[in-house]
């Protein structure tokens, strides 16, 4: 599944310009009537075209510079902290503001009725002395308009993106269950436990044991995304053993965790899959000396996971490349970029000759609350 | 000879447990029972020393069997071990000081450890009951077993089988003598739980059982490290020398 940069971005109707332009006029020709009944009733003699043009053009004028400063510094707007309003926003207010009344006593010289003689910038005073509270209201309100639509913006596509996820994690849940995303696993596990039971019960007995906790562990996570560490290590180790049993005598592996990282987050089952990436494309080809190596440490605000092993290296495998080679790698990236965005990396390399290194690196996030955990002392 | 009863409503359960315990010299299954009633009635008859118990029973369930037995003086109760395919139920199999909680499916393994510690425990019922008045803290101050989840599985360790424990984080990790296991817990708290006697804090990111410690040795490099039967090193940090040369020439 992939995000849809189309479906998240979608804009509000109410910022096309036209529209946006259009509420603002009609918005100014409101007030325009108001004032002209209000002058009419109180006996004054004023043509309504003259009243609704001043009103009409100020409130255009607004629309258009509105649209222009949402255009341009949108995200600014979005995201100003209070010391960055009072700073940056006040004094651009009022230059706006000042700029606006400019225009708008260029474009209406005879305004105000009886001073059309007075030189410009006396009648740009004039003007900006009855109008500035006026126009920075209508800056301000515009201003936190758009601020509280990108709120709600950024609160839609956070939403979505949850969903997406849980979405998402579903599907790994599912693929867990099968066990990781790859079903040969679990049929291989059970052709391997058929095997044993002939030749010998005690060996099947144990393997059979470790997928009944692989699977106790994976039901008992439910629906939990991000897991300690610790837990994805007792999985991962279960899983190990079991791999051990299968791959007797030709691999030696080592497995290290940083112990300050025990408690740090993961995405749950994030190491499986590398894991079995690595015996798939990797350690399988070779008879004897296959190497892993699981590495878990800290780098400075980062969690780093190194998963090496030996093999035939990268690009040796044509045919699986083309029949959804690696889709276990596919699905870690995704997760990572839906738990994390940009925040996180991952690369997959060979270092050696035949050595390759699967490496993510996700922030450190410790787990918060204390685990709730059954450990009882007996006297 | 160690008597048992065996109680599972599925015959394959019992089939099993029956099979493993074949060539266990010291087990004789006196008798198998499929209901919860039934079972008492067993227990009743042939008062066994060690009942294998299922929790999900027909009519009532593997709890009310040990209340039921435990109402009744007349008879000791059995030691019990629950064999089950659930884990929510550990707890409560433990504060009923139920032996051990074997997870089903389980390995012949797992069992004969459980079989084992029915022995130790009754060997140290014998041993206490001779030595009843005997000085040193009031037994039940320290820790004897934990019960923890590690790896989808429940364990009942002993104390006695944890060779040495390490600090790492927040956590510390128990080792016995095939495998480790990560707790969250405090070294502080551990060691006040274990016994001195048998227990010894010798770093501060170490506590060893003296039980299993072979010799204490100085490298090449002037540090001080603890050796264990294994031949496993634990690092000794200076301050807790003095007491380590103490309890070594106590013991």
């Amino acid at each position: 599944m992939k995000l849809q940069p189309q479906a998240l971005h979608k804009k509000s109707l109410l910022m096309h310009p036209v529209v946006l332009v259009t509420c603002f006029t009609l918005f100014g020709l409101l007030f325009a009537a108001q004032e002209w009944v209000n002058m009419h009733r109180a006996g004054y003699n004023v043509s309504p075209w003259y009243t609704f043009r001043s009103w009409g053009a100020q409130y255009f004028m607004w629309g258009v510079i509105s649209w222009v400063l949402w255009r341009c510094f949108q995200s600014f707007i979005e995201n100003a902290s209070a010391k960055q309003m009072v700073t940056i926003v006040l004094p651009v207010s009022l230059l706006t503001c000042l700029f606006e009344i400019m225009i708008w006593v260029a474009l209406f010289p005879s305004y105000p009725k009886g001073h059309s003689a007075a030189p410009y910038w006396a009648r740009v005073g004039w003007n900006a002395k009855d109008d500035l509270v006026e126009s920075l209201s209508i800056f301000w309100g515009a201003f936190f308009l758009f601020r509280t639509m990108g709120y709600h913006q950024q609160l839609r596509e956070k939403e979505m993106a949850a969903a997406q996820l849980e979405a998402q994690l579903a599907n790994a849940k599912i693929a867990a269950l099968r066990m990781q995303l790859n079903p040969h696993f679990l049929f291989n596990t059970m052709n391997s436990i058929s095997s044993l039971m002939r030749i010998d019960i005690e060996a099947a007995d144990s393997l059979l044991e470790q997928l009944s906790s692989l699977l106790r562990m994976t039901l008992e996570r439910r629906d939990v995304q991000l897991i300690p560490l610790h837990d994805e290590i007792e999985f991962t180790e279960t899983y190990l053993a079991m791999q051990d049993c299968r791959y007797a005598g030709r691999v030696t592996r080592r497995l290290t965790v940083d112990p300050d990282l025990h408690d740090a987050l993961v995405p749950a089952m994030i190491l499986q899959p590398i894991i079995e990436n690595a015996y798939v494309h990797g350690l399988s080809k070779l008879d004897r000396g296959g190497q892993l190596s699981i590495e878990v440490l800290k780098d400075g605000e980062w969690v780093k996971a190194l998963v090496t092993n030996s093999g035939l290296g990268l690009g040796v495998e044509p045919d699986e490349q083309l029949n959804g080679h690696r889709v276990g790698l596919a699905n870690v990236r995704n997760r990572l970029r839906l738990h994390y965005g940009d925040g996180c990396a991952f690369s997959i390399r060979e270092i050696d000759r035949g050595r390759v290194e699967v490496a993510i690196s996700i922030p450190l996030q410790l787990s918060a609350n204390a685990v709730e955990s059954l450990t009882r002392y007996g006297v | 000879m160690i008597r048992a009863v065996v109680a599972d409503d599925e015959v394959l359960a019992r089939q099993k447990l029956r099979q493993l315990l074949r060539d266990d010299r010291d087990v004789e299954i006196v008798g198998e029972s499929a209901t919860a009633q039934e079972t008492i009635e067993l227990v009743r008859a042939a008062n066994p020393e060690l009942l294998f118990l299922d929790i999900h029973m027909p009519g009532m369930d593997g709890f009310d069997v040990v209340s039921a037995l435990a109402q009744q003086p007349e008879i000791p109760s059995p030691r019990v071990i629950f064999t089950t395919a659930y884990d929510q139920y550990a707890l409560r199999a433990f504060d009923v000081n139920a032996v051990d909680y074997l997870l089903k499916p389980f390995t012949h393994e797992r069992l004969r450890a459980a079989i084992q510690r029915v022995r130790e425990q009754s060997q140290l019922r014998q041993q206490n009951a001779g030595s009843a008045n005997g000085n040193g803290p009031a037994p039940g101050f320290y820790t004897n077993r934990i019960i923890f989840k590690s790896r989808g599985r429940i364990l009942f360790l002993p104390v006695s089988d944890i060779r040495w424990i390490g600090a790492e984080g927040n956590y510390v990790r128990l080792c016995t003598a095939n495998e480790t296991h990560l707790l969250r817990e405090t070294m502080t708290h551990l060691e006040e739980k274990l016994d001195p006697r048998g227990f010894l804090r010798v770093h501060r990111s170490f506590i060893v059982n003296l039980k299993y410690v072979k010799e204490v040795r100085r490298e090449t490099n002037g540090d001080s490290v603890v050796i264990m039967d294994s031949g496993h090193k634990v690092a000794l940090g200076r301050s807790y020398r003095s007491v380590l040369n103490d309890q070594i020439h106590q013991a």
